[in-house]
């Protein structure tokens, strides 16, 4: 995989790096603004970016803009938002142009290895990689909407994975229940939140989705 | 003593030369004919805008006459300061502009309770006994100085031979029973030094006036206290607003990215360490958890220096000992006399550690100096009084440095003051007044 960041606190950028090198990835460049980070990903084009949403000079959002960009102008190169914060508004923009090859993480993942490049991989492979914090957000926010309110508790749990942009088999390991079990309450989901069956698959994205759209 | 009283003739002889006494002179002539103007057309203005609005038939037209004396006094108002601010060099901040209302209706009503324009028509009023006094001032000024010139008008005009001679009436300022003739040369210089004696008494009595038409000006013309009280509390809420963005970025990029950076670390530390013990890769795993702990002690050092920017806690004991951790810190040597009779208030002991904190900070950064000197003490009025001086380049201003800028603002949400004495190549000192209580 091969991998540009841009971070501009040298310790996480530095740690990023060498984590990532150490699980035998290749980090083409760790850039410290946004203005790089186009600069290096038009240079490189690598699978994906990893992007802190702050960043000089303002210090705000500058990160989510350069990754608005980078969506638009490279969309061979998946995008990975990493924050300190979630901002329902942020995920809502970064969805904007779909789901696929987007992630969205709180910088505090980064302490579980295994998970955090696994996701990573996920998205630089065109899925998705939300944080659970991310998702519980969104199911606050829909707690007033209709469809998303008819849904059992356990129903919920599987919609949050999926959110996560785990697989089935992926669901089913983490709630410790068999394979045909999340099949059955994805297919509930689905049906609760009025998704037909279509040729391009994306339910699970539409109904990640439905939660922003509202 | 006599030295004293020959240094103060001294000065009361000269007055009438300096270029003060022509500033305070012209300030007379411009500023009384505008308030003898000003008072006749606010007092048409009002007058009729009053007579017309109680007929009820007028009611119309007087409003609008009101409304025109209220624009116009405001505009008065803004002459008035211009003057002050070009002759006399004194300042006085411009009241809150007009917010006119919505409609017609809306805009009469603000017009109406303009209190800046009531104010400003108030001072129009009182100014006609001031003007008329700023403009008898003149007079004996020029009355003094036509006076002065009698010895060379007789000689000039009247040392012809031959003929009668009418004397020469001295002028003077003020209705003395008779006339002064003079019929002699030698007399006349006696009407000259009645002149000088008048330049002088004229010339301090327009500053007298004058200093007079300042204050009157100060409370009339100025922000009222009110819109003073809102201009300070919107100063606070948003020193309060940047102090909050200030925490959240020093957290965010402090111990929040340490923290990040330690649950990395410890991440890939378990990575190394591997599923069993033989493949464990110990000295990598030292070396990460050697940054670990690191990142640990730093986050922990960010998270002290925040509380500590947040309230420092010893003040929780005294603004005396909270100081004397201050100037053990600082990085130039800090010496501190103290002496605070009454404890202030909690949001006063803050705003003085903060001011010192941020004054020791200066110091050290742009004085080049080897000492600062800090005292704190309580005057007998109550005022807690911090200085903090230092013996380097001098050169501080506080229009000029954002930080003694933000500085002044703070203390003025309380109705401190900060003053600065800082002539180039030193030494500086800045003074901040505090009141007890907030």
């Amino acid at each position: 995989m091969r991998v540009v960041i841009a971070e501009d606190a040298a310790l996480l950028r530095e740690g990023l790096t060498r984590l990532l090198e150490d699980r035998g990835h290749s980090v083409c460049a760790a850039v410290t603004d946004g203005d790089a980070l186009l600069t290096a990903v038009a240079e490189h084009r690598p699978d994906v970016a990893v992007v802190d949403i702050r960043m000089p000079p303002t210090h705000t959002d500058e990160g989510l803009r350069a990754a608005l960009a980078l969506r638009k102008e490279f969309p061979g190169t998946s995008v990975l938002v990493f924050s300190q914060y979630i901002e329902t508004s942020y995920t809502a923009q970064l969805l904007e142009g779909g789901a696929a090859g987007v992630g969205y993480l709180l910088k505090d993942r980064v302490a579980n290895v295994a998970e955090f490049t696994a996701a990573l991989e996920r998205v630089a492979s065109g899925g998705t990689a939300l944080d659970p914090e991310v998702v519980s957000q969104l199911f606050r926010a829909s707690r007033q909407r209709g469809g998303l309110t008819t849904l059992t508790p356990r129903e919920r749990q599987v919609l949050a994975l999926m959110a996560e942009g785990r697989s089935n088999a992926g669901i089913a390991a983490e709630l410790v229940v068999s394979g045909g079990a999340v099949e059955k309450h994805v297919a509930s989901i689905f049906s609760k939140l009025d998704l037909p069956p279509d040729e391009s698959d994306n339910r699970r994205v539409l109904a990640v989705l439905q939660y922003l759209g509202g | 003593m006599g030295e004293d009283i020959r240094r103060v003739t001294g000065t009361i002889l000269r007055a009438p030369l300096t270029r003060r006494t022509v500033r305070e002179l012209l300030y007379c002539v411009l500023g009384g004919l505008a308030g003898m103007a000003g008072f006749w057309i606010t007092l048409v203005l009002l007058g009729a805008g009053l007579l017309v609005s109680a007929s009820v038939l007028g009611t119309v037209v007087g409003l609008l006459l009101l409304t025109v004396a209220l624009r116009v006094s405001r505009r008065l108002g803004a002459l008035h300061r211009r003057l002050a601010s070009w002759l006399l060099g004194y300042q006085v901040q411009a009241p809150q502009k007009f917010q006119p209302g919505a409609g017609i209706l809306g805009r009469l009503d603000r017009r109406l309770r303009d209190r800046v324009a009531w104010r400003a028509i108030s001072y129009s009023l009182v100014k006609l006994p001031v003007a008329a006094v700023q403009l008898y001032a003149v007079a004996g000024v020029v009355i003094g100085l036509i006076d002065m010139t009698y010895p060379v008008v007789w000689v000039l005009f009247r040392h012809h031979s031959g003929g009668t001679l009418h004397p020469m009436v001295a002028l003077i300022p003020f209705p003395v029973g008779g006339h002064l003739k003079i019929s002699t040369w030698p007399g006349t210089f006696l009407v000259a030094v009645v002149g000088a004696v008048g330049v002088i008494a004229a010339t301090w009595l327009a500053r007298g006036i004058n200093a007079g038409d300042r204050r009157l000006a100060r409370a009339l013309l100025g922000p009222s206290r009110v819109s003073e009280l809102e201009r300070t509390r919107t100063l606070a809420v948003e020193d309060a607003a940047a102090e909050l963005r200030r925490v959240e970025r020093d957290l965010h990029d402090g111990a929040q990215m340490r923290l990040s950076a330690l649950a990395m670390n410890l991440g890939m530390a378990r990575e190394k360490l591997g599923d069993d013990d033989e493949h464990a890769d110990n000295a990598t795993v030292r070396e990460l958890i050697d940054a670990a702990q690191r990142n640990a002690v730093d986050a922990l050092a960010d998270l002290r220096d925040l509380a500590r920017g947040i309230h420092p806690p010893a003040l929780e004991v005294g603004l005396a000992s909270a100081l004397a951790t201050l100037a053990a810190s600082s990085a130039i040597p800090a010496t501190l006399t103290a002496d605070i009779q009454t404890r202030p208030a909690a949001a006063i002991e803050t705003i003085a550690y903060f001011s010192a904190a941020e004054l020791i900070a200066n110091a050290t950064k742009h004085s080049y100096t080897n000492e600062i000197k800090i005292n704190i003490h309580t005057e007998r009025s109550g005022v807690l009084r911090l200085e903090v001086t230092d013996d380097g380049i001098g050169g501080a201003d506080a229009a000029r440095g954002s930080g003694l800028a933000g500085l002044a603002q703070r203390v003025s949400t309380v109705d401190g003051r900060l003053d600065v004495s800082s002539p180039p190549g030193g030494p500086t000192t800045v003074t901040v007044e505090l009141p007890p209580k907030a």
